[in-house]
């Protein structure tokens, strides 16, 4: 099976945790989030939710990959029992299925890094235009294989010489480009418009229970808590690897993220925009490209009367934008990888196979928007379910138990107290269950075809490609678990 | 800014962003502690 590999240092490890957690979600769906759900009065529940929701699942899956030693499959087996093997076989099918459209979204980050860069970008006259002919070429496909080929290069380089040194790259380097662009954001004339709108709540939407719920939502599919990422790299934390501390750091460094991304955008937009600014923010464009990809490029061609200062932004945004979205495509490819490894496979023959299959089956997302926006419903719905199932592997083990001997060891800096155990067996389940009804139910509101399986975003579709991933999986669980388990 | 958009930016920034330099802190000084008992 090859010489098992750790993270080097600590230092590492958070980075490539945090290449995990901080993605596209965190710079382009954090604003239109917010832009829709009243600014401030969003980014309190945002808050407490950091707290509820995503706090105690890193803190979960950190604990769950270091004390297995499996990716998700394997390591929700051996916590919660052979039975329950199929659990964890939907988590890692979840992050897989996303996987095979994220790479489309890496490569349309990369395909307008390399616009800025060649100057195309910014003297375009048109940028819906730009986009929709871009979209409907094969180029998104021709930058699809190469993300795919730059993650799986990486991930085939294994942990230390792959995944952990190129991370350090990817995330200092987004976070160093990120933190100049806010300068230049907030420097710009008018840009405490957009400041006033990002903090300031609509009183009548404090309490809104969709905002909660779109709050609730944007930690769940922003943080990465949850998906089976966590977990896996996890697996290559050291012995001595404290787990509390670092999740604390994941949790609060990915937020920080949003909430700079957040203050960029609103700033940048409010000052710029000659129409109607909010209009702009919210406006979600074919599979929510609107912002990012048609009205951030036309807002950089007004930033100076340099374009020369012009395309240094832009280019050092979409090059933000494709760090971020590379770094949680490499641990996606790594997940898959790491479930055909338990299962048996070689490292280099597992990543050709999640190369390949990476490629083929992100085609036809590629290829056609709605087959994008379908995946992007269904398994983003779907890692709902994926943290559901981790609370219920730590509350078959015995939350109390869990939290004893693999959260506070002897090498915890932070021991944490019977609220945990309170968390894991009530909040979680609870929330996981209400989030899934909410979106589903709404769903069915706004679909009166609901239980069309073909239709892009309702609950037949989810339920439909659902069932057939629980179906084989429950099928041939016995197979499945008792070959990853196996002593290799 | 509005005295109200002050408040919540010094609330969300201040617990987020302070949040996050007391777990580097505490991180820091954790590491430093474990280097120093190896070194003995």
């Amino acid at each position: 099976m090859g010489k098992k590999e750790f993270f080097t240092s600590r230092w590492g490890l958070i980075l490539s945790v945090l290449g995990i957690a901080v993605g596209t979600g965190n710079i382009w769906r954090f604003s239109r989030i917010v832009a829709q759900n009243g600014g401030g009065s969003f980014l309190i529940p945002w808050v407490v939710f950091l707290f509820l929701w995503s706090l105690p699942l890193i803190i979960a899956e950190f604990a769950l990959g270091k004390s297995a030693r499996l990716g998700p499959l394997g390591a929700i087996a051996k916590t919660a029992g052979k039975k329950f093997g199929w659990m964890g076989g939907f988590v890692a099918f979840v992050s897989t299925g996303i996987m095979f459209y994220y790479s489309v979204v890496t490569g349309w980050c990369i395909k307008y890094f390399y616009s800025a860069v060649s100057g195309e970008l910014l003297t375009s006259t048109d940028h819906f235009a730009m986009w929709n002919d871009f979209s409907i070429s094969l180029l998104p496909a021709l930058f699809h294989l190469l993300a795919i080929g730059i993650g799986i290069v990486v991930v085939y380089r294994g942990i230390v010489n792959g995944i952990e040194k190129v991370n350090k790259v990817l995330v200092s380097t987004l976070l160093v480009i990120l933190l100049i662009l806010l300068v230049r954001a907030v420097t710009l004339p008018n840009a405490v418009e957009g400041l006033n709108y990002f903090f300031t709540p609509e009183w009548d939407k404090v309490l809104d229970f969709k905002v909660w719920m779109n709050a609730l939502t944007q930690n769940a599919w922003d943080t990465g808590a949850g998906w089976g990422l966590i977990l896996t790299y996890a697996v290559y934390m050291k012995k001595k690897e404290d787990i509390p501390v670092n999740a604390a750091l994941i949790g609060f460094g990915n937020n920080s993220v949003s909430l700079i991304a957040g203050i960029i955008i609103f700033s940048t937009v409010f000052s710029l925009s000659s129409v109607d600014a909010m209009t702009q923010i919210t406006q979600s464009g074919p599979a929510n490209t609107g912002l990012t990809f048609i009205y951030l490029p036309l807002l950089f061609s007004k930033l100076s009367s340099s374009n020369i200062v012009n395309n240094i932004f832009a280019s050092m945004f979409f090059l933000a934008l494709a760090f971020a979205a590379l770094s949680s495509l490499i641990s996606m490819l790594e997940l898959t990888t790491r479930t055909f490894m338990d299962f048996g496979f070689l490292r280099k023959k597992a990543i050709f196979l999640v190369g390949a299959l990476g490629f083929l089956f992100g085609l036809p997302s590629a290829l056609n928007m709605d087959i994008f926006i379908n995946q992007d419903w269904v398994w983003g719905v779907g890692l709902i379910l994926s943290g559901g199932f981790i609370s219920f592997a730590i509350n078959k083990y015995g939350a109390d138990k869990f939290r004893i001997d693999h959260i506070n060891s002897g090498y915890s800096e932070i021991k944490l107290g019977k609220w945990y155990s309170f968390f894991m067996k009530y909040l979680i389940p609870l929330q996981a269950f209400v989030m899934l009804l909410w979106w589903l139910i709404s769903s069915i509101s706004w679909d009166p075809q609901w239980w069309n399986p073909f239709h892009t975003e309702n609950l037949g579709t989810c339920l439909f490609q659902w069932g057939i991933v629980f179906l084989i999986l429950i099928g041939f669980n016995k197979i499945i678990t008792n070959k990853t388990l196996a002593e290799k | 800014m509005s005295s109200t958009a002050i408040i919540v930016f010094i609330f969300v920034c201040g617990l987020i962003w302070g949040g996050l330099i007391y777990f580097l802190r505490l991180a820091v000084k954790f590491e430093k502690l474990k280097r120093g008992n190896e070194e003995i």
